[in-house]
């Protein structure tokens, strides 16, 4: 996926062409299940928008996402796969719940900055594993990051059902932590929390940590041309490790970010999905820091569109999950940009 | 399942267990000698079984859910592998979207179908047929390998003689093999690197499709995301069986084994049932990264 | 007569970058006849026979087998119309035999459904038998020399029947001997009525086969004579247009402080008898430029890679100003000041999707911090302007280098392996695919180099560019040194007697030469082959 000036219209048009198949799909399901089309259209497409409470919601359901999304960005850029997002983020949420609950009466100014490290170490620490078992014996990560995933979100499930378990409550969660970590909502009556303000800081400081810094400039080198770098001089070996780390922090972080605001108690599964979508998010955005904001932002707007379809009228979900299947079919289908390359070049020549 | 008064249910619950990993890894097997690393699957699987009980409840036949579902099932593959081919994207991705269309599409064609996104009981549905030779059940241990499965199972055993005389005895299998190796000499030959791709992708959709069968009609029942992990087990599979049939004859064993062992600790031993669950992928990714320390030291490393 | 093949007014042009590839094109060639098409490097030769293989489509023209009009849209096309091509790169399984890559894609059947090796193997044996190979059908490529790995190709498609043979470049990976055993194989095979097209831009070799020669010249036909009627200076004028001829001052300076020295160093591979390198000593001084050279296979790339740190070493010791560097990784070594022009420009030497701006700075990118820790953005964008300006680079720092031409990419590795050099660089096949002004270029640089007091060591098996330009040459041979002289002792230093050293007839340091090569002399003489000469 090389941006060279002349494909650049390609590729924003075939990612047009994406979304534009992602969406027609989904209209057809609509048309062929739903009983009330017409109204299932609407719920899904204005529903987001309708007051300030489904607003802030998507807007609050996008948080995690611009994460992840992130974090995936970090490995994809220097050509490393993780495919754990989903253990990550669990293992996130429950170090920094684990936390708040075994602290209850710190002060929120140092409990919630020990409760997020807590979760971005927890990440870092289950992701750079595959990247140190990468880094000595070159275990291929793509299926280690998946595998430990895995195994860790039964054993998260069983520390959420178990140990943490709220007795009082015959759901499947947590107690719920002590008020002073809960963060500050901005958009009442939603769900929405001024994390969105950091998360979005946070993905300026990543698009300036790769693009401005050296260890970012030798991370995507790494990733362009592992051998250029080597030969260039770079402790190739490093970029096996430092990506994981950064990318598991990052979906730690969305483990904790996602129900410190929100929930402020961890249930059974909490992270469903999140480490999947932050892959689309990321593709979506081409790996770039910045990008991941919109990305996350079409990607909460498809979620909350099926959820208010969902409650509205008769449809389930799931058919966001279609809508992002489809996506990633096409997103980098290269017959489809050298395509429009070429109708593009006829055009102009 | 009733596995005979002096069997051994360890080992009879082993060959259950280790069928879907059998036959996902021998389907796998097919594209991963074509040269592509097909993490679809997982995927694959859940549309057949999912298919395969609902086209069995429709029918009421098993002979026909089980033909539908397996159709059904390379039907979704040839999607797959036609995005992957023809528009050129990048096969790990599309293989994530595989995955996610099938959890997607059986959870919205569950809801459309039967009003519900939990698990489809399908009462009054035949049970598959067993193979049952009583006088021969007896014999410890091999009778319990053996005998007394239903008949999806043999199939499995069918599929790993059946894929080894297609690697190695046919043009079918040598170009194959010729097409993972290197695609140049394939195309320099006058041949198309990207039908044998297909062929193995469509394989592994047809043997991914009984896999799924094998769970859900083994059940009657239809249970969301009854896959868990089965697809991804089956491609370590692979890579431990050293990509030949027996080798992932023998791994799936393996599989089944600590499966079905961590099963009967259950019974005895007090561990929480998450832990169990846990377990294939902790073997898993230990049995990697030990077969990549032996790698890396007996291959070495440049500096 | 009517020729066996006939293409006519063939016109190719690249889209992409606008090139005129081939320009009405005519080639006609005679059954039974060796037919040279030879020219430099990018004149479309290759072109042309990829569209008479199938491979490509010409934009306009036509294609005449026996007189009649044949479209060919594939290989599996060409190989129904009798047509084989040998390519440069070979397309084979490495771990399937001789026989299985002969057969691949038209294998014997038994019982109309299983793949009949023993069938295949004997078929195949006999194809090698009537045409005089020195294979075993049962032997694994992985175990094959690269002549023999030839030799498989020309078997393959004599198994398919072909008539016409394209052959692309076939001696640019032979040895001596091999290009010998090839030549006859391919008179043999003339005279069985087949029909040859060699395709070429070493004169030496098309004197000595050809019958005739087409010459082509930025992708048109400059001339088509018979090879009893040309010498090879007319070719080398037809081929190039003017001859730049290489003359440069070798102007050595009053400096020779030993740099880099190797001492006894071995390198081999595990499971491997011979050592890819084997007993390496030499030293390269200030103000000298040590040419090594030798026949591609025989250690070139090996010592590229121990010297550059990117390979380990077995044994010995290289020192570097008295330090040891023997175990000191790539990384370490540029530490050090190292500088490095590679072989492999396009994978190793740059990032063909990163900006000039990126590729410039892999080497140096922490000299350009600024307080707060961040790459200094300014101070880099003046830094590369000043280079590009320098070098006379063809582009902005902002675009991709791989939108550059061959002459550029290298420019911009030059630039800034040259920027800082201390007192050594390594140049590795620094001119390879450049066009005559590009490699003058280079040479300029290299003596500049030399002028600024540091050692140099090139690496190349281009003996036109040793000579030029070097002090010393040593010849690397299976790995070993046979060679070191100084290359002003122009007694001694014909390009024809460092042939002998580079094909394992000479060796300085070993009394034994090496078992059947004087033989290959006495055939090579009775067969009249020039041999490697010019």
């Amino acid at each position: 996926m090389r941006d060279t000036s002349s494909s650049k219209f390609a590729a924003a048009a075939g990612l047009g062409i994406t979304l534009g198949a992602a969406f027609l799909i989904m209209l057809l399901m609509i048309l062929i299940m739903s009983e009330t089309p017409g109204k299932t259209i609407y719920f899904f497409f204005a529903g987001p928008w309708a007051n300030t409470y489904y607003l802030g919601n998507m807007l609050n359901a996008a948080v995690p996402l611009m994460l992840t999304g992130l974090g995936i960005s970090f490995a994809f850029r220097a050509s490393m796969f993780n495919l754990g997002g989903e253990g990550q983020v669990y293992i996130g949420g429950l170090a920094a719940a684990s936390l708040a609950l075994a602290l209850p009466g710190l002060p929120g100014i140092l409990g919630i900055p020990l409760a997020l490290a807590a979760a971005v170490g927890a990440g870092a620490v289950i992701a750079g594993l595959s990247g140190l078992f990468k880094y000595k014996w070159r275990t291929d990560e793509l299926i280690s990051t998946f595998l430990i995933s895995n195994a860790l979100i039964y054993i998260v499930d069983n520390i959420i059902t178990g140990v943490l378990q709220d007795p009082e409550s015959n759901l499947l969660v947590t107690r719920k932590i002590a008020v002073q970590y809960w963060f500050t909502r901005i958009m009442r009556p939603s769900n929405l929390d001024i994390s969105i303000f950091f998360v979005i800081l946070l993905a300026v400081i990543a698009y300036f940590y790769l693009y401005k810094t050296h260890q970012g400039y030798e991370m995507r080198m790494c990733g362009l041309d592992p051998e250029f770098a080597r030969y260039g001089g770079v402790n190739v070996r490093t970029y096996f490790l430092l990506p994981l780390l950064i990318s598991g922090g990052l979906h730690g972080l969305a483990g904790a970010v996602s129900f410190m605001g929100t929930q402020h108690m961890l249930f059974k599964g909490f992270s469903g999905g999140m480490g999947w979508n932050g892959i689309a998010v990321a593709l979506i955005a081409r790996n770039n820091p910045l990008a991941v904001i919109p990305a996350a932002l079409f990607f909460a707007y498809i979620e909350a569109g099926a959820k208010s379809a969902m409650i509205n009228a008769d449809v389930t979900i799931e058919i966001a999950a279609v809508v992002q299947a489809v996506v990633f079919y096409l997103i980098t289908a290269q017959a489809l940009y050298s395509w429009i390359d070429r109708k593009h070049r006829r055009r102009s020549a | 399942m009733n596995s005979g008064e002096f069997s051994i249910p360890i080992i009879h619950n082993t060959v259950s267990i280790m069928t879907p990993f059998l036959l996902a890894g021998i389907g796998g097997l097919m594209t991963e000698l074509a040269g592509m690393l097909n993490i679809a699957l997982e995927g694959l699987i859940l549309i057949g079984a999912f298919f395969s009980v609902v086209f069995a409840a429709y029918t009421g036949s098993l002979m026909l859910g089980i033909l539908l579902g397996i159709l059904t099932t390379m039907l979704f593959a040839y999607i797959f592998g036609a995005v992957t081919l023809y528009l050129k994207a990048n096969v790990f991705i599309t293989g994530l979207a595989a995955n996610l269309l099938a959890g997607g599409l059986t959870t919205v064609l569950s809801f459309y179908l039967f009003g519900t996104k939990g698990v489809l009981r399908f009462e009054g549905l035949p049970s598959l047929p067993v193979l049952r030779i009583p006088a021969l059940h007896g014999i410890p241990v091999i009778g319990d390998l053996l005998f007394g499965h239903n008949i999806l199972v043999y199939f499995g055993w069918a599929s790993v003689l059946l894929a080894w005389i297609l690697i190695y005895k046919t043009p079918f299998g040598f170009r194959l093999r010729g097409t993972g190796s290197n695609p140049e000499a394939i195309e320099a030959a006058g041949l198309k690197p990207g039908n044998y791709q297909m062929a193995g992708i469509l394989i592994s959709g047809l043997t991914c499709g009984l896999a799924g069968a094998i769970l859900t009609l083994n059940l009657g029942a239809y249970v969301p995301n009854i896959s868990s992990g089965r697809g991804w087990i089956a491609l370590v599979v692979i890579y431990l069986g050293g990509r030949t049939p027996f080798g992932i004859l023998g791994a799936s064993f393996v599989f089944g084994l600590a499966e079905s062992l961590s099963n009967y600790a259950q019974g005895y031993l007090d561990i929480p049932a998450d832990f169990i669950l846990a377990f294939p992928y902790i073997i898993t990714v230990t049995a990697m990264v030990i077969v990549s320390i032996i790698k890396y030291k007996t291959q070495g490393d440049s500096k | 007569m009517t020729p066996y093949l006939k293409m006519q007014n063939i016109t190719k042009v690249y889209p992409a970058n606008n090139l005129k590839a081939n320009d009405t094109v005519n080639l006609e060639v005679f059954k039974g006849e060796i037919h040279a098409l030879v020219g430099e490097n990018g004149a479309g030769k290759t072109t042309l026979m990829n569209i008479l293989y199938g491979l490509e489509q010409p934009d306009s023209g036509a294609i005449y087998l026996n007189g009649t009009e044949v479209r060919i849209g594939s290989p599996m096309v060409a190989h129904q119309h009798g047509i084989g091509m040998v390519h440069q790169h070979f397309k084979l399984i490495q771990e399937f035999t001789v026989a299985e890559n002969v057969v691949l894609g038209m294998e014997p059947l038994r019982g109309k459904l299983f793949f009949d090796r023993r069938q295949a193997e004997q078929t195949v044996a006999e194809v090698i038998e009537e045409n005089n190979f020195h294979l075993s059908p049962a032997a694994r490529i992985s175990e094959l020399s690269v002549g023999q790995m030839q030799q498989v190709e020309i078997v393959k498609m004599l198994y398919r029947r072909a008539d016409l043979l394209i052959l692309d470049e076939p001696t640019s990976v032979l040895t001596e001997q091999e290009i010998q055993r090839l030549f006859k194989t391919l008179r043999y095979l003339a005279g069985q009525g087949k029909t040859i097209i060699l395709i070429t831009h070493k004169l030496g070799e098309v004197k000595s086969i050809s019958d005739r020669i087409t010459v082509m010249r930025k992708g048109e036909v400059a001339a088509v004579r018979e090879t009893a009627e040309v010498d090879e200076y007319e070719l080398s004028r037809l081929m190039v247009g003017k001859r730049i001829m290489l003359d440069f001052d070798k102007e050595v300076g009053f400096c020779s402080e030993p740099i880099l020295s190797l001492q006894q160093v071995t390198a081999a591979r595990k499971h491997q008898d011979r050592p890819l390198l084997d007993n390496i000593s030499f030293s390269a001084s200030t103000c000298e430029i040590v040419g090594i050279t030798g026949v591609a296979g025989n250690g070139l790339s090996e010592l590229e890679d121990v010297i550059s740190g990117l390979m380990p070493v077995s044994s010995g010791t290289i020192l570097y100003n008295d330090i040891d560097v023997t175990h000191m990784s790539a990384m370490e070594l540029r530490k050090t000041g190292f500088s490095y022009v590679p072989t492999d420009r396009l994978k190793r030497g740059s990032s063909l999707a990163s900006s000039i701006r990126e590729n410039m700075i892999i080497t140096n990118h922490h000299d350009y911090l600024t307080r707060g820790g961040l790459l200094d953005g300014k101070r880099i964008e003046s830094h590369v302007e000043e280079l590009i300006a320098g070098y006379q680079i063809d582009g902005r720092a902002g675009m991709p280098i791989g939108t550059l031409s061959g002459g550029n990419i290298q420019k911009v590795i030059l630039a800034r392996e040259l920027e800082k050099v201390r007192d050594l660089v390594l140049f590795a096949e620094p001119t390879w695919g450049l066009d005559v002004a590009g490699s003058e270029f280079i040479y300029q640089k290299i003596l500049d180099v030399r002028k600024r007091g540091a050692a140099v060591i090139l690496i190349s098996s281009n003996l036109d560019e040793i000579l030029a330009i070097a002090d010393t040459v040593i010849v690397l041979y299976r790995g070993r040194i046979v060679m070191k002289r100084p290359v002003r002792d122009d007694a001694v230093l014909s390009r024809e007697r460092i042939g002998e050293y580079m094909l394992g007839l000479k060796d300085d340091f070993s009394a034994a030469i090496p078992a059947g090569a004087g033989g290959f002399l006495e055939r090579a003489a009775e067969e009249g082959g020039e041999g490697y000469s010019r």
